[in-house]
C-alpha cells in the first residue's frame, strides 16, 4: 500500500472515530437524563406528599408562597407525576415500561417548599434530604438514607436499613430502624424516641427541661454525649452489653428492675428524662467534648 | 416517699385505661416513668386500634377468638365467650370490638404482639419463673407460627429494584436473628422483663417488616 493510501486509509477511520460516537450520543441525548420543572401556588401550611421509589428526594424551604418540583429523570422509562388538590401537592414518580433496569428508572427530585409545609415522604432507594421546613414530617423507606437540617414539628422516621441524621432538629422525633444508624447532632427536640436493631446511635444535643429522650438498641453502640450544665435523670440498661458512664449521678429514688448492666441516677436537678436500653451492645455516656 | 406502687398502679390499669385516675396513681405517675411509659404504650395501642377501624371491614372472627382465648388460659384476662356483635364494656374490649380486618397484610399480628408486651410483658410480675416460660412459650409459638407462614409467601418475592430486594431480605435476616437470641435469653432468664421486651419487639418488628414485604408484593411495586 502506497504511503498516501495508507494516509488515506487512516483519516477514513479517525472521522469514522469521531463521527460514530458522535452519532450515537445524538441518538441516545433524546432518551436520557432530561429535566422538568412545575411550579405550584400554595396557601399557608401547605401538604406535599412525595412517593419516589428510586432517587434522590430533595426538599428546602424558600420564602415564596409556591412549591417548585425539578425531576431529573435517568430515562423516558420512569415518570413523575405532580398535581395539586387544594392546597396539597402531590409529587409521584411510577414505571413506565414493564422491564426496565434499575438505573433506568431512577428519578431525582429537588423540591422547594414554603417553611411550614407539612411533608409525607416514601423513598424506596436513593436518599431523602430535607432543610429549613418547620411542618411536620413523615419519612418512610427502605435502604434510603434520611437526612434531616433545620426542622422542627412533629418527625417520624421509619427506614428498614437506611441512615438517619438529624442536625439541629427540634420538635418531637419518632424514629425507627432495623439497621440504620442514627446521629443526632445539636438536638433541640423535646421528644425523642429512636429504635434500632442493629445501627449505632449518636446523640450529642441539648437535654431540654422536661424533655423525654428514649434511645434503644439490640446492639452497636449507643453514645450519648453531655454537658456540665445538663440537667437530666438517667435510666441506661445493657442486658449482654456494657454501660460505661462519665457523668456524675444522684442515686434514683426509685426501684427499678435489675437485669443486665444497669445504671439509674440524677444528673443536676434531672429535668430530663434519658432512657437508654441496648440488648447486648454498649452504652457510652460521655462527656461533650 | 409514697407507698402506692407499680403494682398498685399495674392493677388499676384497667380504670385508668377507662378514665377512673385516682389522685394517688396520678401521683404515682408522674413519678414513675416506667408507669407513665406503659400508659403511653397502651394509648398508642388504642390509637393504632381506631385507626385500623377506619380502615376496612372485620377482621376473621378466628383471630380474636384465639387472642382471646389465649389471654383468658394465660389468665390475663377472664375467659368469656367473645361477643363481637354486642356493644363493648371495658376498654379493652372496645379495641377488639372497633378492630376490623386490618388493611395490611399481618397487621393483625402486631396487635396480638401489643397486646402480648402489654399484659403478659408488664402486668403479672408476681407470676413464678415457669408461668413465665410458659407465657412466654405460648405467645411467641403462635406468633411465631404465624409469622413463618407469611415469611413462606414472601420468600420467592422478588422486586424490581435489588438494592430494595437485598435490604429488605437482609434485615429480615437480621430480625430472625435477634429474634433467636433473645430467645434464648429468655430461656435463660425467664423472669427478666427486659429480655421479653425485646423479644416481644423483635417480632413486632418481623410482623412489620413481612407485612411491607407482603404489601409491597401484592402491589408489584
Amino acid at each position: 500500500m502506497s504511503t498516501l493510501a495508507t494516509l488515506r486509509s487512516q483519516y477514513h477511520w479517525k472521522t469514522a472515530g469521531l463521527l460514530v460516537p458522535g452519532l450515537l450520543l445524538c441518538s441516545v441525548a433524546p432518551a436520557s437524563a432530561d429535566r422538568i420543572e412545575r411550579h405550584f401556588k400554595v396557601a399557608a401550611h401547605p401538604v406535599v406528599t412525595i412517593h419516589n421509589p428510586n432517587g434522590l428526594v430533595t426538599v428546602r424551604a424558600w420564602t415564596k408562597p409556591d412549591v417548585m418540583v425539578v425531576v431529573q429523570r435517568a430515562t423516558s422509562q420512569v415518570e413523575v407525576d405532580a398535581e395539586q388538590n387544594g392546597n396539597r401537592v402531590d409529587i409521584q414518580g411510577r414505571q413506565v415500561a414493564d422491564t426496565a433496569a434499575p438505573d433506568d428508572l431512577r428519578a431525582d427530585l429537588e423540591i422547594s417548599v414554603p417553611q411550614d409545609t407539612e411533608l409525607q415522604i416514601h423513598n424506596d432507594s436513593g436518599g431523602v434530604t430535607v432543610s429549613n421546613v418547620l411542618g411536620d414530617m413523615n419519612v418512610d423507606t427502605i435502604a434510603a438514607a434520611v437526612d434531616l437540617q433545620d426542622t422542627a414539628g412533629y418527625l417520624t422516621v421509619k427506614t428498614v436499613g437506611g441512615a438517619f441524621q438529624c442536625l439541629r432538629c427540634a420538635g418531637r422525633v419518632e424514629v425507627t430502624s432495623i439497621s440504620g444508624n442514627f446521629k443526632f447532632i445539636d438536638l433541640h427536640s423535646v421528644y425523642v424516641r429512636a429504635q434500632t436493631s442493629e445501627g449505632n446511635i449518636l446523640f450529642n444535643g441539648s437535654f431540654m427541661p422536661n424533655a423525654t429522650y428514649v434511645l434503644k438498641n439490640y446492639s452497636g453502640a449507643i453514645e450519648v454525649r453531655f454537658s456540665p450544665g445538663d440537667s437530666f435523670d438517667l435510666m441506661a440498661t445493657s442486658l449482654k452489653g456494657k454501660v460505661n458512664n462519665e457523668a456524675k449521678l444522684e442515686p434514683s429514688m426509685h426501684h427499678h428492675p435489675k437485669f443486665g448492666n444497669a445504671l439509674f441516677g440524677t444528673f443536676n436537678s434531672g429535668r430530663a428524662r434519658v432512657e437508654l436500653n441496648s440488648f447486648d451492645g454498649t452504652i457510652n455516656i460521655l462527656k461533650r467534648d | 416517699m409514697s407507698t402506692y406502687a407499680c403494682n398498685d398502679f399495674l392493677k388499676q390499669l384497667e380504670a385508668w385505661m377507662e378514665g377512673e385516675r385516682s389522685s394517688v396513681a396520678q401521683s404515682h405517675l408522674r413519678d414513675c416513668a416506667h408507669c407513665r411509659g406503659l400508659v403511653e404504650d397502651m394509648g398508642a395501642i388504642r390509637q393504632a386500634a381506631l385507626a385500623w377501624a377506619a380502615q376496612e371491614s372485620d377482621p376473621p372472627a378466628r383471630v380474636w377468638v384465639s387472642l382471646r382465648a389465649q389471654l383468658a388460659q394465660e389468665g390475663l384476662i377472664r375467659g368469656e365467650e367473645p361477643r363481637l356483635a354486642k356493644a363493648p364494656r371495658g376498654w379493652l374490649a372496645a379495641i377488639f370490638a372497633g378492630v376490623p380486618r386490618p388493611a395490611l397484610a399481618g397487621a393483625y399480628l402486631l396487635a396480638l404482639i401489643a397486646v402480648s408486651v402489654a399484659f403478659t410483658g408488664r402486668s403479672a410480675r408476681e407470676l413464678n419463673e415457669s408461668r413465665w416460660m410458659s407465657g412466654t412459650q405460648n405467645s411467641t409459638g403462635l406468633l411465631n407460627a404465624q409469622l413463618q407462614t407469611e415469611q413462606n409467601s414472601v420468600s420467592g418475592m422478588v422486586e424490581s429494584n435489588p438494592v430494595v430486594t437485598a435490604s429488605l431480605h437482609d434485615n429480615l435476616a437480621i430480625v430472625d436473628n435477634y429474634i433467636a437470641l433473645c430467645e434464648k435469653s429468655v430461656r435463660e432468664e425467664p423472669e427478666s422483663e427486659i429480655a421479653r421486651d425485646y423479644l416481644y419487639d423483635a417480632y413486632q418488628q418481623k410482623a412489620s417488616l413481612l407485612a411491607q414485604m407482603t404489601e409491597r408484593g401484592m402491589n408489584g411495586r
